[in-house]
């Protein structure tokens, strides 16, 4: 036993050690706070670092893997290490407020990246989605395509998770954009933004509804669950085929590309990351050296269809 | 004795396959659709990779075990087997890996458990952190795309029935024979009634416990390959939650967590019952926003139902050994 705590002295003597002479470094540090990683997320963070390694700043980045609790110990920590800013994406934006106000206090300009925080006093800037924006488009499309249908006209939506303000918004965008007709029914279902659970809520949605005319997936990650679905049904009919079921979503990752480059999806909005992830960084660069920023930059997506997809491939950041 | 032992045994799954029928009935009242061959053809789909899952969970809940790591052995070996197939590895090797991989993990758990008799919460608890970070690491939290014609094993059908179920039922099958009719099963109950009895007697303790971890893990590799079929490529958010799923099922199909008792039929009827509730939901069209209620309230009523029976059991036992015991009982 006194080994062991023997040995546990050492490694944490050596840390404190190590910590001690990173800090005498003169380079400007930001912290990055990440609720949880994905694709996308990634996407953000790494364009993020991109342009701080370009303006010569370090960073120290940590996730919390979906725990608010967490993520406000993390935040505390980058106070403690006297981090010169902090970026934060907030697992849940009540939870996070008590942490915020704490880097408020200790003078640290804070920027919330990708998931809007309306709520808080603590922030100075975010930069994000325009994620109303983005439905609204995707719904727009989709109302076009259904507006000479005639008789009841059954809709699935997937929904994201009922907490994630971009859920929401996408959510609101894309029931707002379909309100223009009167014939359409929208069947919400909830995924939590799991497939899996994309994938039977879409099983299930087709039993109760057989003619189900469209599909709406608040992210086009379940693009290929919803594939797998119509092709147990036997409806898997590409675009302009008789019988195609119309499927739209929003993100821009490789499985949203590929099915809509193939002609199973009709569209995806294709949000921009490298700008979100740009910007943000810019923003706390600003802040730390006390220039003027706008409080909200909110960058909507691009909408593509399988006709013009493939020829923007380089603007959509999962496309591989 | 026995025929009573036998009785409160088959007793344990007879409530859950009970609650079904009973949610069942009330479904097909409620939707028209939901006898439908094609509805209960999907239901049965979507409980395979949790029923799978749940039947490696009962062998090691059976041994007073637990294994919250099963949703990130889901994910590592989701994520080894698209991270091997995009390197154009030949699927079949790729799927043995994946299978032999999730498989060690398992056992992993289960040596860390009984090598150092550790808390099992609390052991896997740090190999679910382990598990998930090394395939994060693997592949960088990005999405995995797998091809199509793997999709077989999601969506392929023998003799018309769906790959999935035909797993299912034969890992059914298999769990049945393994806990029912071999030397394993029988010490995997010893071991869950005790420990130390198990010890004094000279059971291979540690060989037990291993094993019912590693078909923990072997489990969570066959459903991992499945979801990773339907759901057409690997994302990141894989798995999360799976646990909670599996080990209620295991629990509301009678099996006690203290180990010991419990059945594989059970453990499969629970699998099923919890998609039911989904499916039901789905069907009638619910709002999202009262999902988890009913859900919650559901599994609630299902725990205290079992616990109220189980007490009702025990009351039932120390009542005829106080009549035996006076000599006023008969032997049953």
């Amino acid at each position: 036993m006194k080994k062991v705590v023997a040995t546990i002295l050492v490694v944490m003597l050596f840390v404190a050690v190590m910590g001690g002479c990173s800090k005498k470094e003169t380079k400007k540090t930001i912290g990055i706070s990440v609720d949880q990683l994905f694709e996308s997320r990634v996407g953000v963070i790494d364009a993020a670092k991109a342009e701080l390694d370009k303006n010569g700043y370090s960073y120290i980045e940590v996730v919390a893997d979906g725990d608010p609790q967490t993520q406000n110990a993390q935040i505390q920590s980058l106070i403690n290490q006297k981090v010169d800013a902090i970026l934060v994406c907030a697992v849940d934006q009540n939870t996070i407020e008590t942490a915020l106000l704490a880097a408020k206090k200790a003078k640290i300009p804070v920027v919330a990246y990708d998931r809007d925080l309306p709520e808080s006093e603590a922030i100075d800037s975010f930069v994000g989605p325009d994620s109303i924006a983005d439905g609204v488009e995707a719904g727009t499309y989709m109302a076009e395509q259904l507006k000479d249908e005639n008789g009841k006209v059954v809709v699935l939506e997937l929904l994201g998770a009922l907490n994630d303000q971009n859920g929401i918004d996408r959510s609101k965008g894309f029931n707002e954009a379909m309100a223009a007709l009167a014939h359409v029914e929208i069947v919400a279902m909830p995924t939590d933004w799991d497939s899996a659970k994309a994938l039977s809520a879409t099983q299930n949605a087709f039993q109760a509804n057989p003619d189900i005319k469209a599909i709406f997936a608040a992210t086009d990650t379940q693009i290929p669950s919803i594939e797998t679905v119509l092709t147990d049904l036997g409806k898997m009919n590409k675009v302009g085929e008789e019988g195609h079921v119309i499927v739209c979503g929003i993100n821009g990752s490789n499985d949203g590309y590929e099915a809509t480059a193939n002609g199973i999806a009709d569209g995806i909005v294709v949000m921009d990351l490298k700008t979100t992830g740009e910007t943000a960084a810019q923003h706390a660069i600003a802040l730390i050296k006390g220039e003027e920023i706008e409080e909200k930059v909110v960058i909507p997506g691009i909408f593509y269809t399988t006709e013009n997809i493939e020829a923007n491939k380089d603007t959509i950041w999962g496309a591989k | 004795m026995a025929i009573m032992k036998n009785l409160l045994f088959r007793g344990k799954w007879v409530a859950i396959t009970a609650a079904t029928i009973l949610l069942a009935l009330l479904l097909a009242v409620l939707s028209p659709v939901f006898l439908s061959v094609s509805n209960i053809q999907g239901v049965l789909i979507q409980a395979s990779v949790t029923g799978i899952m749940a039947m490696g969970m009962t062998f090691i809940i059976l041994t007073s075990g637990i294994d919250i790591s099963v949703g990130a052995i889901l994910y590592f070996t989701a994520a080894l087997f698209a991270k091997l197939v995009e390197i154009s590895t030949p699927i079949p090797l790729a799927f043995g890996a994946a299978i032999l991989c999730a498989s060690l993990l398992g056992t992993l758990n289960g040596f860390l458990v009984v090598t150092f008799s550790m808390s099992p919460l609390i052991t896997t608890l740090a190999t679910y952190t382990m598990y998930r970070g090394m395939a994060i690491h693997l592949t960088s939290a990005q999405n995995i795309p797998v091809p199509r014609a793997f999709g077989f094993l999601g969506n392929g059908k023998i003799y018309g029935i769906p790959v999935p179920i035909l797993l299912f039922a034969l890992i059914f099958f298999i769990g049945l024979y393994l806990l029912g009719k071999t030397r394993f099963g029988i010490y995997v109950m010893a071991l869950g009634n005790s420990v130390e009895a198990a010890r004094e007697s000279n059971l291979p303790v540690k060989k037990i416990t291993m094993g019912a971890y590693f078909l923990g893990g072997i489990t969570t590799s066959i459903s991992a390959l499945i979801l990773l079929a339907r759901v057409g490529g690997l994302q990141s958010g894989m798995g999360i939650g799976i646990e909670f799923t599996v080990i209620a099922a295991v629990v509301l199909g009678g099996t006690k967590l203290s180990g010991g008792s419990g059945t594989i039929i059970g453990s499969a009827v629970g699998a099923i019952f919890l998609v039911l509730i989904d499916n039901g939901l789905n069907l009638i069209q619910a709002s999202p926003y009262i999902y988890d209620i009913v859900k919650g309230t559901v599994l609630l009523t299902a725990v205290i139902v079992d616990k109220v029976s189980i007490e009702r059991q025990k009351k039932q036992l120390h009542l005829q050994k106080a009549l035996r015991i006076q000599g006023v009982g008969l032997e049953v």
